[in-house]
């Protein structure tokens, strides 16, 4: 009985456990010899912040070929990028940038290589973004009234239709 | 004589209409409860409070956020149904001793991973919904951990290490023996 325990625990035991992360000294893969930060894991892709290129850039990788994929026009040498999030086919990412000293959300699509600022209209700071698997509804922090309250938008910008809290 | 009889009955009379209001509130209370769950309609409630709501999570579907609030004097990790416009509980996921921060979500959003002080040492965590389970992913694991995120079937869980002295990025493998969040069908 106690062997079968053991038995037991031990096949239990193997998971979760660590994946080999690869590692390459050339800035091709998920680790590098400098700071990666931020990731969030969709489908086959993760997409995350790293300094290899010595800026604050975002990265997508993708785990069936185990190498990063280029996002060309995402990063810019006028804007931090923070917080990435990817939709689970890819296309989609979103971001909290800033630039010249304004924040926003901004929202790279893959298909077309365009990037758009999804709270342009919106007269606050905005920072950590989140958005769904279809890539259709994004959540964010603004702060609006004094402290952080959290935005629910669609795609193109709209809010969603939530009830505020009662004065 | 007639006085008498009437001062008899009269307590009996009572003690029958005082039988009959229980039986009839019994009634009442039986008939509400059983409706509780489908007749009364639940008011929509608001997403905000007047305190810090921060660190939002969509789930994959798009129905549900995590977040965490300093709303009613305590840091807790909320979940709020986009969908039905209420909030959905947790239950024992919130420790009156201990702080939970930067939720993520699954498919459906009954996986929720977050990382918590457990004494003292942050942990990464995984909650599931259905069992009401609290399970710690980084038992023995060396390093400083932080920000995880769970991909949408709930089997990979990355996180940011301090193992190597700067912030890298590990990913936990959950195993093919649990059970996936899916979509209805798939």
């Amino acid at each position: 009985m106690t062997m079968a325990i053991a038995a037991v625990s031990s096949g239990c035991a193997a998971y979760p456990r660590l994946l080999n992360t690869p590692f390459d000294p050339g800035g091709r893969s998920l680790n590098s010899p400098a700071a990666e930060t931020n990731p969030d894991i969709a489908g086959r892709y993760i997409v995350f912040v790293s300094e290899r290129e010595k800026r604050q850039d975002i990265y997508l990788y993708d785990l069936q070929t185990q190498r990063t994929i280029a996002i060309p026009g995402l990063n810019s040498l006028a804007t931090v990028a923070e917080h990435p999030d990817v939709s689970a086919d890819g296309r989609y990412i979103v971001f909290a940038g800033n630039r010249q000293g304004r924040s926003g959300i901004f929202l790279y699509d893959r298909e077309i290589r365009q990037l758009r600022n999804v709270t342009g209209s919106l007269n606050a700071t905005v920072r950590n973004p989140s958005i769904s698997d279809d890539g259709k509804t994004i959540a964010f922090e603004a702060n609006l009234n004094g402290q952080w309250d959290i935005l629910v938008y669609n795609r193109s910008g709209q809010p969603l239709d939530l009830p505020t809290p009662p004065r | 004589m007639a006085g008498t009889q009437e001062a008899q009955t009269r307590p009996v009379k009572d003690w029958l209409r005082r039988l009959g209001t229980r039986i009839g509130l019994g009634i009442a209370v039986l008939g509400l409860g059983s409706c509780t769950p489908t007749s009364r309609p639940q008011l929509p409630v608001a997403l905000n409070s007047y305190y810090t709501d921060e660190q939002p999570a969509m789930s994959g579907d798009g129905r549900f956020l995590a977040f965490v609030s300093n709303r009613d004097g305590t840091r807790s990790i909320l979940l709020y149904d986009l969908q039905r416009k209420q909030f959905a509980q947790l239950p024992r996921l919130n420790r009156k001793d201990a702080i939970a921060e930067t939720p993520s979500l699954s498919y459906t959003g009954r996986y929720l991973v977050y990382v918590a002080s457990d004494r003292g040492r942050p942990e990464i965590e995984l909650y599931d919904r259905i069992t009401q389970r609290t399970q710690v992913l980084t038992g023995g694991y060396r390093g400083w951990v932080r920000n995880p995120n769970i991909s949408s079937d709930g089997r990979y869980v990355v996180f940011e290490t301090g193992r190597r002295g700067q912030w890298d990025i590990e990913i936990i493998d959950r195993g093919p023996g649990i059970e996936l969040d899916r979509p209805n069908g798939s």
